[in-house]
């Protein structure tokens, strides 16, 4: 994997990333997130799958799937967790399917984007909004 | 962390060339987020696994950049080309520096 | 019945250990012969003993002399129960209620004849008999293990000296060491419960061991209340617990009890401590009755009547009965309903509709209490679940404090319907 330092510049011009439902804060790590990964490049949506629950009970564990066919990479960001970014999945020469599952951490109800770099550089991406019933970024007990 | 941590994986024992498989691992990690705070109030220090990769003899099939959102007890599923007989291997890097492996063998009838 | 005849017939079970000769009974007396002593047979017993006012003869048959509730136990796995304070005696029910309480096992039935044969030799008539013996475990559940290895890898899933055991052995872990729990299929006895033991056992390392590893490997997908015990988990405990599901072998586990190892499809563990909960079935004496179809006992939801044979009645654990978990809560509102619908079989009494409830709380923490529960009623087909509700994700301290404090209060009143 090309490591990708992922606290380089803050690039501009990605105000589509910032939605209002999170703090200005949160909004520029995301963009920040974003940038690194795209390089300031254009997104579009397309043929990205984002499965995840409509409503989480439990935000400590949240199952998410994401796939997009011929993607080198793809990546997941919760723009409203204290820290966005939630996975890069890389896909090398013997990947079966640019698919990938997991289980993540959602702070609170948020919409999750997943953002895949295609052959060629080119960006899409699919968002999908999440109500979470209890917060799992670790609030004090 | 480096003690306690007990890599799984599933994965076929046999394929055919070219076939492409499920694969599933799961690891136990407590995945310290850095932002949970303890009875007393402090912050827990952040200790994660940032990062897991599978590969075929040798090559990729995925390599994963893990942030502290990933779960407890980290899961993954995904699909690898399995173009002829050999070793699957699995590598999750802790944030202390210890890395776990597993390996598993695949052939191709 | 008049006190007189109490008085004697509570002497006669005191004293009734070697209970062998054919009891004398008044001349048309219905004999009621109830088969364990738990939540469910116990107070089936009572309130026939109470409400007939001596219409009827009662006799219950429990080895035990000293009943030890198995729910509860998991809180004294936490510290938060002594073993003590989970013991009952029958005495009560003897000397008070005038049943005839005879300690022994019931080994078979006579159906034909309607006798409860004993191991002692003696055998009991009846006319109506009701059976609820509670829970046994399948042979070859979890290869590698068997009652006789219960000593190693302790099942703790009948009240008293397994549960001592499983807590000795916690107790005794090195230092860092790995706690298993083979979990068992569905249908169990007490649902929630394995996964309340984990939050109990949890509570224990996490003052005493807070570096030891919690392992549960669970041949189930989902299990009862399981977002509020998992979100709890990550609140209470960290990481500590670890669940092995069906996806990663969780139901291809095998034990070797004399290595204290493990083997999870393939993959060999060394544990420390190993409670294995195998897969379970209705009590034996059910099976030797010839009143099981499969592992359970099927009821008539009317009146828990067995659906073979209408002079039996199948309580609790053991009965296959439609939408209701195996729990002392349902055993006990079974039996109220068994009780009625026998007494007014033998009697003129009036009988009462079947309505059933249940819940089930379960303490995740000290004070962290939750539940689960539901009302059901009887239709043709079986006990039907009507509605329900379950306690809520993110509920405040003291929400939960009520719940556990709730289930404080319940322990009492059903030790006291069951006992007296």
């Amino acid at each position: 994997m090309r490591p990708i330092s992922r606290r380089t510049s803050l690039a501009l011009g990605l105000g589509a990333a910032a939605g209002t439902a999170f703090g200005e804060g949160a909004a520029t790590k995301a963009e920040a997130a974003i940038a690194a990964f795209t390089g300031g490049a254009n997104i579009a949506p397309g043929d990205v799958t984002l499965i995840l629950p409509e409503i989480a009970e439990n935000g400590f564990t949240v199952p998410i799937e994401v796939a997009a066919p011929g993607a080198e990479a793809i990546l997941v960001l919760a723009p409203a967790n204290p820290n966005p970014e939630v996975a890069t999945f890389t896909f090398g020469p013997l990947s079966g399917a640019q698919r990938a599952s997991t289980r993540i951490r959602l702070a609170q109800s948020q919409e999750v984007i997943a953002i895949a770099r295609m052959d060629g550089g080119r960006y899409i991406e699919a968002r999908r909004s999440v109500e979470v019933t209890l917060g799992g970024c670790g609030a004090p007990t | 962390m480096a003690e306690n941590v007990t890599p799984r994986v599933r994965v076929p024992a046999t394929a055919t060339a070219g076939e492409v498989v499920t694969i599933k691992t799961l690891i136990s990690h407590r995945m310290e987020s850095g932002e949970r705070r303890d009875e007393a109030g402090r912050r827990v220090p952040r200790s994660i696994i940032h990062r897991f990769v599978a590969r075929f003899n040798g090559e990729t099939v995925i390599d994963v950049a893990m942030e502290p959102a990933i779960s407890t007890n980290p899961f993954f599923e995904f699909d690898a080309r399995v173009p002829e007989s050999g070793t699957m291997t699995f590598a999750w890097y802790d944030d202390d520096g210890s890395i776990y492996e597993e390996a598993r063998e695949i052939v191709v009838e | 019945m008049t006190h007189h005849r109490r008085t004697v017939l509570g002497g006669l079970a005191a004293g009734s250990a070697a209970f062998a000769a054919p009891m004398v009974m008044a001349q048309g007396v219905p004999r009621v012969v109830v088969v364990g002593g738990g939540a469910g047979g116990a107070t089936a017993a009572r309130y026939l003993a109470l409400e007939s006012g001596g219409a009827v003869e009662v006799t219950l048959i429990e080895p035990s002399r000293s009943y030890f509730t198995c729910f509860f136990s998991n809180l004294y796995i936490g510290g938060l129960r002594d073993m003590q304070s989970l013991g009952h005696g029958y005495g009560t029910l003897a000397a008070e209620y005038g049943i005839n309480v005879v300690h022994d096992w019931a080994v078979a039935v006579d159906r034909d004849a309607r006798v409860v044969a004993l191991a002692s030799g003696a055998s009991v008539p009846y006319d109506r008999l009701i059976l609820s013996p509670g829970i046994d475990f399948k042979n070859g559940a979890v290869p590698g293990w068997d009652v006789t290895a219960q000593d190693d890898m302790p099942h703790a899933y009948r009240g008293g000296t397994q549960a001592e055991l499983l807590k000795s052995q916690i107790l005794a872990m090195p230092e860092g060491g790995t706690f298993a729990m083979i979990a068992p299929p569905d249908p169990y006895r007490c649902p929630p419960g394995p996964y309340e033991r984990i939050s109990m056992v949890a509570t224990t390392l996490k003052a005493m061991n807070p570096r030891a590893k919690i392992l549960i490997v669970d041949p189930k997908e989902g299990f009862s209340k399981q977002a509020l015990f998992e979100e709890g988990w990550q609140r209470h405990y960290g990481g500590m617990i670890e669940r092995i599901g069906p996806d990663f072998g969780g139901a291809a586990v095998s034990v070797d009890p004399a290595a204290m190892r493990i083997d999870i499809d393939g993959i060999v563990e060394d544990v420390d401590v190993c409670n294995v909960i195998p897969a379970q079935r209705a009590g034996r004496v059910a099976h030797e009755a010839g009143l099981t179809e499969g592992d359970w006992a099927p009821v008539n939801a009317a009146d828990m009547s067995s659906r073979l044979d209408p002079a039996v009645h199948v309580l609790g654990d053991a009965a296959a009965q439609g939408d209701m978990p195996k729990s002392a809560f349902s055993a006990n509102s079974q039996a109220r309903v068994c009780a009625s619908a026998v007494l007014g079989a033998l009697t003129d009494a009036r009988v009462f509709p079947a309505v059933y409830a249940n819940t089930c709380w379960s303490l995740i923490a000290p004070d962290d209490g939750v539940k689960v529960g539901a009302s059901y009623e009887a239709t043709e087909e079986k006990i039907a679940r009507v509605d329900g509700f379950i306690s809520e994700l993110g509920e405040d301290a003291e929400t939960r404090a009520d719940t556990y404090r709730e289930s404080l209060g319940w322990y009492d009143e059903i030790t006291a319907d069951m006992f007296g």
